[in-house]
């Protein structure tokens, strides 16, 4: 008798428990229910509003640049065709701020095509002239035509420059490491010429860096994306986050 | 008490009217305007320490702020996922409501697939010299080649005309294909030269200097062969893309009529 009472109760307890887990976990689901296909609206139109800019851009006429924090990726492309893809090593965004008060611009970077980009420094071409010597004329001089320079030697590339948006985007394009080629002096120069640079974008009220987009790329994809880069090219930037393999922002920079 | 000499008498009087330690601390020559006293050497030192405690606070305070003055940068973070006031929130409207974002989603996926080049095209990066062959992110072939050189040529006599020798940038496709190409050549092919232009159209033709290949794109510009293969890399062509032989034989082969060209 004692024994199966202390059965009835045990089966008792069990079903109890067996109850109790199953309403616990229908307590637990049913919020995240709830919530979630709201959410999951909420993704699909966002979603959507970037395909459809996606698509005016691969419409469009003009060179624009897609960064997708999630793949690691910045491609430059035109009508569709992606021309050339750049691995990013890092990803910061930066708002100006004047005397330790923050003057952050609330708009967000994913939110808008940007476009008119150009690159600060400019890339320049000094153009050779030549002035033919008329028919039935020799040339001026006999001798033969200078090799022209190859693309390393005719355009330069800044340690640090800009991609400048209308608008008040600006992308900065920092090398993933330090060039070893330049010494510290340089270095030192380099960072109090930027640190200057900021400062003066800062505390300006019109025509400022309004928002920063701080892309770190291999070295090699740094100079190659400053010399090829198209005049007034626009930008996307895809949602997504930026993949966890990337190195720690802390590693980036001093945070300014 | 005789007046200072550095101060009007009247002042010397005023001063001797308030006493000794007012004419002073009132004498603009400092404590040598009062004889018989002992000097007080801390005035001038403690003006200057003031002046110099001051200048070096406004300048720590000037540095402060503008160590708070640039920019702040944080990690990039996703905008924030925001449920917008048209999403419903009873279950079955929504689910409907979802239902019809997806089909738009894959419509808009379909529209921008449709945009994409379809099978193999040419990418040509104008500025570094390089010429991709791609089918889709793949790339098939990179090859070195030469474009324009941003040259200027004015000529001197006749219609004074300007050529400049860039390659265009954009979306192209190829109109054309010809094995071992002739070139016809352009008023200012004469002009570089020094030569007059012929009137006679067989006196254009140029064999062997285009390759074995040329695919034209428009506009008198085309991707073909060089005899100067030892250029390829640099920009040294009059807008054309100059590649090597090996390399063009691969374009050959794989490009058709309308093989879409994007150079930038």
């Amino acid at each position: 008798m004692k024994a199966s009472r202390i059965r009835t109760f045990a089966a008792a307890a069990a079903l109890l428990a067996v109850i109790g887990a199953a309403a616990g976990c229908q307590r637990a689901g049913t919020p995240a229910a709830a919530s979630d296909p709201r959410d999951e609206a909420a993704r699909l139109q966002r979603t959507n509003a970037q395909l459809q800019k996606q698509i005016e851009l691969a419409a469009g006429k003009e060179f624009y640049l897609v960064l997708d924090p999630a793949t690691s990726g910045l491609t430059l492309m035109l009508k569709g065709a992606p021309l050339q893809r750049f691995t990013v090593r890092g990803l910061q965004v930066g708002h100006p701020r004047v005397a330790w008060a923050s003057a952050r611009d609330p708009r967000h970077v994913q939110s808008v095509i940007w476009s008119g980009g150009e690159l600060d420094p400019p890339r320049q071409i000094d153009r050779l002239v030549i002035r033919s010597a008329g028919p039935g004329k020799e040339a001026s001089e006999s001798t033969p035509p200078p090799i022209p320079p190859t693309p390393e030697e005719l355009y330069p590339v800044p340690s640090r420059y800009h991609v400048r948006f209308a608008d008040g985007l600006s992308v900065e394009i920092l090398p993933r490491e330090a060039d070893a080629s330049v010494g510290r002096w340089a270095h030192a120069r380099a960072a109090m010429a930027e640190q200057w640079g900021d400062i003066r974008s800062a505390l300006r009220t019109s025509d400022r860096d309004a928002i920063r987009l701080r892309i770190t790329l291999d070295p090699k994809d740094a100079q190659s994306f400053y010399r090829s880069l198209p005049p007034a090219v626009r930008l996307i930037v895809l949602d997504g986050e930026v993949e966890p393999a990337q190195p720690a922002p802390a590693e980036l920079g001093d945070g300014r | 008490m005789e007046p200072s000499p550095s101060l009007p008498a009247g002042s010397a009087q005023a001063a001797a009217a308030s006493g000794p330690d007012a004419a002073e601390r009132r004498s603009p020559a400092g404590p040598q305007a009062a004889p018989g006293r002992t000097p007080r050497a801390g005035r001038g030192v403690w003006f200057n320490r003031r002046t110099v405690a001051v200048t070096a606070g406004a300048l720590l305070l000037v540095a402060v702020l503008l160590r708070g003055t640039g920019y702040r940068y944080e990690p990039y973070a996703e905008q924030p996922l925001a449920v917008a006031s048209d999403v419903p929130s009873d279950a079955r409207p929504l689910e409907q409501f979802t239902a019809r974002l997806r089909s738009r989603q894959r419509a808009l996926g379909a529209r921008l697939d449709a945009l994409m080049p379809k099978g193999v095209y040419i990418v040509i990066d104008q500025t570094q010299n390089r010429l991709y062959l791609k089918r889709g992110d793949g790339t098939l072939l990179q090859a070195v080649c030469s474009t324009g050189s941003g040259m200027v040529l004015r000529e001197s006599g006749g219609k004074k005309r300007e050529w400049v020798f860039d390659s265009p940038r954009g979306r192209f496709e190829v109109r054309s294909m010809s094995r071992n190409p002739v070139w016809h050549k352009p008023d200012w092919a004469f002009v570089e030269e020094s030569q007059p232009i012929p009137t006679n159209p067989a006196d254009r033709l140029d064999y062997g200097t285009l390759g074995e290949y040329a695919l034209y794109f428009g506009d008198g510009f085309m991707i073909h062969g060089t005899l100067y293969e030892r250029l390829l890399g640099r920009a040294v062509s009059h807008g054309c893309v100059r590649v090597g032989r090996d390399d063009l034989r691969k374009v050959w082969a794989n490009a058709r009529v309308g093989t879409q060209i994007f150079i930038y």
